[in-house]
């Protein structure tokens, strides 16, 4: 409404600037932190994958359109695993799979348990939530080959996140307790493993704080869809946030 | 459908809201866990104007906090995710309001037209300026004369003058007619531009200008630290407060100085909104800035347009054009306390 500021308070933008460009590609220290995210990515999208199609055993009339989903997913691995060769980078799967391993439990216990709400939830809501706001962050501070490559990949992961809104939707009044629960169990789990890359992530020029703050609109806009209100909503984000 | 784009005015503000909301999570929280928290739809309401026209509108509470200003970035996203929030809800027209349109203009966010994956338009979203300008000029024409001010031969200090709000008052004040426009601002280039393009105006000094002074409008927050030696300054004196936060009653309190918020509209009728309590309005029922009040009024008018947008736009026909529509859809500028004038205060001391 104003546009003189207090000198102490002084927003100068110049000053500023996002942290300047893009990050050295060729840097030891780039390639040493990418061989981590980028193995969290493919792996990322083959857990995808996996869960889509085992998701697709629990609801069998859907197994055709889930399995398309998963057949992208693989698309997507095979992309990022590109990434990697382009910049001379052996992404560090070891790593990766320990990285997912207390979600891939839970995903795999409720899979067990015929837990459908569950698992969509962990795979289409949160993990495709995170995926797309992951991406978008990345893209403007990613090489000019992988940002072709997610940008690519960002349109898709929009139809997976609809998906898990549209079942989630046409089924609220029966699994709300569920959905509930599964956030509780679940959400924690993504703020502990963003915090377990946040050096890393910087060294990409992304900022845990961006991540997690794209992830909560993105996290908040599915489940308004859903049809959470934004009360509940903030109850529930709020294990992510103080949990 | 009109959108209101606001914050709280402390941090420690923002958590009782939060908790009086019921997002007790929230309130709970601390600094860090807000700077993460996306912006929130809290509140949607239906206005009615005189004209029996009926519109709808949604606040939007950034989640912003003072706090945040110098952590650039966080404050930047804000600013941008609240501004998606309300495009994502097709709201036609929203106005930023407190620290939100500083940030996007002192920022430059113009250049941050993506935010993920949506493309803010910026049809969409307004300054408010217009009407904010425009209302302080009425506070000024309307409390001068219940303060036996002439303005024909009055001094109007404008400080923070080169502004978006300061060099629209300007040229409305002198189309309207004064004495002299005192002209205060930190950088003396834009200064001189805008004494030129005046054709008129004298460059002080604050310290300068202050004793010289009949009126002056303040539409720049306040120096931190700023002292004012309240004997120098003129009796009666009339101060707009037009500036965010407006803190300058407490700066500037003496006899015959009189401090109005500057900016401030009160509707014709109670809103019914939980909202201007938080902006710490004296009747948060009716009163609200004059920048809110613009998008109503650009969704009341129909001109689902950014009306008031980039720097030093604002004119003189569209401070006429919005200031007709805030007569006809029931919005008054905010005016000195009865209790300035014991020949209106109701009740003996």
């Amino acid at each position: 409404m104003v546009t003189m500021t207090p000198a102490s308070a002084s927003l100068d933008a110049s000053a500023h600037a996002d942290s300047g460009g893009l990050p050295d590609f060729t840097t030891e220290a780039y390639k040493d932190a990418y061989s981590r995210i980028n193995a969290i990515v493919i792996e990322g999208e083959q857990e995808a994958h996996d869960n889509y199609i085992a998701i697709g055993g629990l609801l069998p009339d859907q197994a055709d359109e889930l399995s398309k989903l998963a057949r992208m997913e693989l698309k997507h691995m095979k992309g990022f695993t590109a990434c990697a060769n382009n910049l001379g980078v052996t992404a560090d799967m070891a790593f990766a799979k320990e990285f997912f391993a207390p979600l891939h439990g839970n995903f795999q216990k409720a899979l067990a348990e015929g837990k459908v709400t569950t698992c969509l939830l962990i795979q289409a809501i949160l993990i495709e939530a995170f995926a797309i706001s992951a991406y978008h962050i990345y893209i403007p501070v990613a090489d000019p080959f992988a940002r072709k490559i997610t940008e690519g990949v960002v349109k898709d992961e929009y139809t997976h996140l609809n998906y898990g809104q549209e079942w989630l939707k046409a089924n609220l009044e029966t699994v709300r307790d569920e959905l509930e629960q599964a956030n509780r169990e679940n959400l924690p789990l993504v703020r502990k493993m963003l915090a377990q890359v946040s050096g890393d992530a910087a060294v990409l020029h992304m900022e845990q704080e961006d991540l997690m703050a794209d992830f909560l609109s993105s996290y908040q806009e599915a489940l308004l869809d859903v049809g959470f209100t934004g009360r509940e909503i903030a109850k529930m984000a709020a294990a992510a946030l103080v949990g | 459908m009109f959108g209101l784009i606001g914050h709280s005015t402390s941090f420690e503000e923002a958590r009782r809201t939060a908790r009086s909301l019921g997002y007790e999570e929230y309130a709970d929280g601390d600094l860090d866990m807000w700077c993460a928290a996306p912006p929130q739809l809290v509140e949607r309401v239906e206005v009615t104007s005189p004209t029996g026209k009926t519109i709808q509108g949604a606040y939007i509470d950034s989640v912003f906090v003072p706090e945040m200003l110098r952590r650039f970035k966080t404050a930047k996203r804000k600013v941008l995710k609240a501004m998606e929030l309300a495009q994502k809800n097709k709201i036609d027209i929203s106005a930023l309001g407190g620290f939100t349109s500083i940030i996007f203009e002192d920022m430059n966010l113009l250049r941050e037209q993506r935010v993920s994956a949506v493309e803010l338009d910026w049809q969409r979203f307004t300054t408010g300026n217009t009407h904010t300008a425009w209302v302080i000029c009425q506070q000024v024409v309307t409390n001068t004369a219940r303060l036996g001010i002439d303005l024909a031969k009055a001094r109007v200090a404008v400080v923070g003058a080169t502004g978006d709000i300061g060099s629209a008052v300007c040229r409305w004040l002198q189309r309207h007619g004064i004495e002299e426009l005192l002209l205060v601002a930190r950088r003396p280039q834009p200064l001189a531009d805008l004494q030129q393009s005046l054709g008129e105006g004298r460059i002080l000094s604050l310290e300068e200008a202050l004793p010289e002074a009949d009126v002056v409008v303040w539409v720049a927050s306040l120096p931190q630290g700023l002292e004012i030696d309240t004997a120098s300054l003129r009796d009666p004196c009339l101060m707009i407060d037009g500036g965010y936060p407006k803190n300058l009653d407490s700066k500037a309190a003496a006899p015959g100085v009189h401090v109005l918020k500057g900016g401030i509209v009160e509707f014709w009728q109670d809103i019914g909104w939980q909202m201007m309590e938080v902006a710490e309005m004296a009747n948060p029922q009716r009163q609200m800035f004059a920048c809110f009040a613009e998008a109503m009024l650009l969704d009341f008018e129909a001109i689902h347009t950014n009306f008031s947008w980039g720097r030093n736009n604002i004119t003189l026909e569209g401070m006429d054009q919005i200031g007709q529509a805030s007569v006809r859809h029931g919005f008054r500028p905010l005016e000195l306390f009865a209790s300035d004038h014991p020949e209106t205060a109701l009740t003996p001391a």
